[in-house]
C-alpha cells in the first residue's frame, strides 16, 4: 500500500495540482470538509456490513457483490487493538457464501474482547447465520429472513463415499458453530436444515423475523436503534456482552425486558425521541 | 465451498460486463474506485467500518477523487 496523498490537519495542496480553475478549488473545499476533525463520540462504535456473497479462497464473478474475507479481516483486527473504538455492530444483507471465510469471520467476532451486536436486516442466509450468532447479542428486523438448509457440493465430486463423509464434516462445523453460540438446539436445527415441507428450491427452512427468535436463533425483533442501544449497556456494563455467550440463559442472569423501549435508564436505555 | 442460497450457476456464470474496480486508499480510509483516465477515479463504494467514513463527501458514491501515487 503506497503512501496517503494527504494526511489529515496537513492542509498543503491536493495531490493533483494540474487540473486548473473551478475544479480545483470545490475538489480543495471538498478534501478540506473531510478533513475537519469530528468530535470523539464519533469513533465510539464502528460498522461491519456483510452484504452480498462472503468472499474466500476463490474470487468471485465481478456481477456477484461481495464481501471479502481480506477487507474484513484485517478491519476486525484494527477494531480490537483501537481503545477509541468501543463496540462493534455488525449489519448483515448477505445470501451466504464461501464457508471457510464465513466461519474465519464469525469466529473473530466470537473471540472479540469488545461487545457485539449483530443486526439481520433483508437477508442473513446460509453462512450469514454463523455470523449473525457470533456477536454478544442479535437482532433481525422483523421483515428480515434466514433460509437454513443443507450445503452442497457442485462441479466435480468424486463419487465415493468419503466425499460423502467430507460433506458431512463440513455441515457439522456450521452446525456446531451454531448450537454453541445461540440458544438453537442441535436436535431442532438439523431438524430445520433438512425439512423437505418448504420448498427452498430442495430442503430447507425460511425463517421470517420473529420465527427466527422463536426457535432461539437470534435474541431479539429491533432496529438500529434498538441495537445501538443494546451496545450501549454493553458498554456500560463492561463483562456483561461476554457473559451472554451461553447456548442457555443462566439463571443466575437477569432477565431483560424482550423490548428495549422498557430497558432500564442505568444501562442506557433508548428514549424514543429523546437520543441515549 | 459455498453455502449460499444463490444457485452456484448464478453465482460463476460470467458476466459480459467487466467491471474494473480497484481500492485504493485516501486519507486512511479504503475506497473502492473505478478509474476513468490515469489521473481520477469514480468512487464505487468505501470499504471501512467508521460510520463516520460514509459521511465523508468525499467518498460519496460517483464523486471524483483523483488518483495518484497511491493507486494500490
Amino acid at each position: 500500500m503506497a503512501a496517503m496523498p494527504t494526511m489529515p490537519n496537513q492542509p498543503g495542496p491536493p495531490p493533483q495540482p494540474s487540473q486548473p480553475g473551478q475544479e480545483q478549488t470545490s475538489m480543495q473545499a471538498i478534501r478540506h470538509f473531510g478533513q475537519m476533525s469530528l468530535p470523539d463520540e464519533s469513533n465510539l462504535f464502528h460498522v461491519l456490513p456483510i452484504i452480498g456473497q462472503v468472499e474466500g479462497h476463490l474470487i468471485l464473478p465481478p456481477r456477484n457483490k461481495t464481501t471479502k474475507y481480506e477487507h474484513v479481516i484485517p478491519q476486525l483486527v484494527a477494531i480490537e487493538q483501537n481503545p477509541k473504538i468501543k463496540g462493534l455492530l455488525i449489519v448483515l444483507n448477505t445470501v451466504g457464501g464461501d464457508i471457510e471465510a464465513g466461519l474465519a469471520i464469525a469466529e473473530m467476532i466470537k473471540t472479540m474482547s469488545k461487545p457485539t451486536v449483530s443486526l439481520v436486516l433483508g437477508g442473513g442466509h446460509s453462512i450469514g447465520i454463523p455470523i449473525a450468532v457470533a456477536a454478544d447479542y442479535s437482532f433481525i428486523a422483523e421483515t428480515a429472513t434466514m433460509t437454513i438448509h443443507p450445503i452442497r457440493l457442485t462441479g466435480m465430486v468424486i463419487g465415493v463415499p468419503q466425499t460423502y463423509d467430507y460433506l458431512d464434516k463440513m455441515q457439522d462445523r456450521i452446525i456446531r458453530f451454531i448450537v454453541d453460540n445461540s440458544r438453537v438446539s442441535e436436535a431442532q436445527l438439523r431438524e430445520m436444515m433438512f425439512r423437505t415441507g418448504e420448498l427452498v428450491r430442495d430442503v430447507g427452512t425460511v425463517l421470517i423475523g420473529e420465527e427466527a427468535v422463536n426457535c432461539g436463533l437470534i435474541n431479539e425483533i429491533g432496529g438500529l436503534g434498538a441495537a445501538i442501544a443494546r451496545l450501549k449497556m454493553f458498554i456500560e456494563n463492561p463483562g456483561f456482552s461476554k457473559q451472554r455467550r451461553f447456548p442457555y440463559q443462566p439463571a443466575s442472569m437477569p432477565n431483560y425486558p424482550p423490548n428495549y423501549r422498557q430497558m432500564p435508564q442505568s444501562f442506557g436505555g433508548y428514549q424514543p425521541g429523546g437520543g441515549y | 465451498m459455498l453455502y449460499s442460497i444463490v444457485p452456484n450457476e448464478d453465482i460463476w456464470s460470467e458476466d459480459s460486463v467487466d467491471y474494473n474496480f480497484h481500492e485504493v486508499m485516501i486519507d486512511g480510509f479504503m475506497v473502492q474506485v473505478e478509474p476513468i483516465d490515469g489521473a481520477s477515479g469514480r468512487v464505487v463504494r468505501v470499504i471501512s467500518t467508521d460510520p463516520q467514513a460514509y459521511l465523508n463527501p468525499t467518498f460519496q458514491p460517483g464523486s471524483l477523487v483523483p488518483l495518484g501515487s497511491n493507486r494500490s
